[in-house]
């Protein structure tokens, strides 16, 4: 081929730009903030570039560049933030039969971006793997690198955070909140 | 996917793996089974709802957020300038002649490629951004330069809001004679091209209407300008022309910039796209455009 480069860059742009909304929204959720994923995102984008040979057109690049993302803020973290990891001893799958916190009527955008800030990083990145990006759980579990039971149990801890934090947050988002009388005994 | 067992305590069974079940990671027999409860048990069935409502309201939140533009532009202009990847590695390896007669042509070549390789100023050096745009623009037509010099100074070199303003700001920023750009422009460019700013603008002493569109992180603008004295795109010759209206395009760098006359006014549609997509978008835009303008006074 007379310009190889040229087509290279038209097939990485093609295939990659099109998740780079998805890829800095997840940055930005899991970081806790938009100023470290400028970073961040910058970074996955040159490293995928940089081995775009090793990806096969026409496989999933979304999850390809999701997985670059997290062994990038894998990195990010263990360099520069003291931030607290998940132990698998505490991965232990959730009791999650009494009902939650009954969700808010009107509930706004901050409301729940305040409260999913506040659920443990790590449970958190499942949270929006899943919930957000809608990954199955084995391609998230392909993403983070950690086995298909490790996946459910961070989402359903993480999830139940979530509710959880919500209803801590709504009412100073003048949200107000009604509970379930109804548990299961 | 997980199928489980359904016996005495069905309530706290399914409220156990109502994860799985939103997530739709449950087999079908077991899905079924957890359906069938929860069809007669309305407490289950109002914390599914809870939770499948939480579920819709997390991702609406999440991706209400988009990447800001000029972070999209700083990654494909490192990424277009990067050149450990380059072309000249993948030939030496593939053929080492051919690579050494490839190598006299390069060091030829080295003058040029250094003249016409233009690293991004930042967002806030004015002076720097001024620079790359005349340097940019050296070889292009005076009259094309006009089109170019407001998109990259106004497109390029903006930090957008996270979501385009609503139309209704939009026309108030383009004011009751050019609002009715706004509709013209949207049907003639491709579906998937969104509006995300429009206004009136100025640069280098002339006022422009200014019509920005984004798809994916490729921007283009529509630059409406008044004519001056004696000036017209119908000397150079036409790229192409739409219902009798002459399109001249020319290439500047990474932009490509397309430009008609239209009674007292010059309109350009600059971008970066290859260039026959941005000459088949100005097509498809001169017809409508420029009736719009004919009607309009300058």
């Amino acid at each position: 081929m007379l310009f190889p480069q040229r087509r290279r860059i038209e097939d990485f742009e093609a295939a990659a730009m099109p998740h780079m909304n998805d890829i800095y929204r997840t940055a930005s959720r899991v970081l806790g903030g938009e100023a470290g994923a400028h970073d961040v995102v910058q970074d996955v984008y040159l490293q995928a570039w940089k081995s775009f040979d090793q990806f096969q057109l026409g496989t999933n690049c979304r999850a390809w560049l999701f997985k670059i993302l997290f062994n990038t803020l894998h990195h990010y973290r263990r360099k520069w933030l003291n931030i607290r990891m998940v132990k698998d001893c505490e991965e232990i799958l959730e009791q999650t039969a009494a009902a939650s916190p009954a969700l808010p009527q009107h509930i706004t955008d901050e409301a729940v971006l305040a409260a999913l800030a506040g659920v443990p990083q790590d449970f958190r990145a499942v949270v929006l793997l899943i919930d957000v990006e809608e990954f199955s759980y084995k391609e998230a579990a392909g993403i983070l690198s950690v086995p298909i039971g490790t996946v459910m149990s961070r989402l359903s801890r993480g999830r139940k955070v979530l509710r959880e934090k919500l209803a801590d947050v709504a009412p100073s988002y003048g949200i107000g909140l009604a509970y379930h009388e109804e548990r299961i005994a | 996917m997980n199928r489980i067992e359904f016996g005495g305590d069905a309530c706290e069974r399914t409220r156990r793996y109502l994860d799985s079940y939103i997530s739709n990671e449950l087999a079908v027999e077991t899905n079924h089974e957890v359906l069938g409860h929860l069809e007669s048990c309305a407490t289950c069935a109002a914390e599914l709802d809870s939770r499948t409502r939480l579920r819709s309201r997390l991702k609406a939140a999440v991706t209400a957020q988009n990447v800001p533009p000029e972070l999209q532009v700083r990654i494909r202009e490192q990424i277009r300038n990067d050149r450990s990847r380059g072309w000249f590695g993948s030939w030496f390896r593939a053929s080492l002649p051919l690579a050494m007669a490839v190598t006299a042509s390069v060091a030829l070549c080295v003058g040029v490629w250094n003249y016409s390789r233009q690293s991004m100023p930042a967002l806030s050096d004015r002076t720097a951004q001024n620079a790359y745009i005349q340097k940019v623009s050296a070889t292009l037509a005076s009259v094309l330069r006009v089109g170019l010099g407001d998109h990259i100074h106004c497109s390029v070199f903006r930090k957008y809001p996270q979501n385009p303003p609503p139309v209704e700001k939009m026309e108030a920023d383009l004011g009751p004679a050019y609002k009715g750009l706004l509709p013209i422009v949207r049907a003639a460019v491709p579906g998937d091209f969104k509006v995300v700013m429009a206004h009136r603008c100025g640069y280098a002493g002339r006022k422009f209407i200014h019509l920005t569109l984004e798809k994916n992180g490729d921007r283009l603008s529509l630059v409406v300008a008044q004519k001056k004295d004696g000036e017209s795109l119908n000397g150079l010759p036409a790229a192409s022309t739409p219902a009798g209206i002459p399109v001249v395009q020319a290439g500047a760098g990474r932009y490509q910039v397309a430009g008609f006359d239209a009674g007292g006014f010059l309109a350009y549609v600059v971008s970066d796209l290859k260039s026959q997509s941005n000459l088949r978008i100005a097509s498809n835009l001169a017809p409508g455009v420029s009736e719009f303008l004919m009607k309009t006074p300058a």
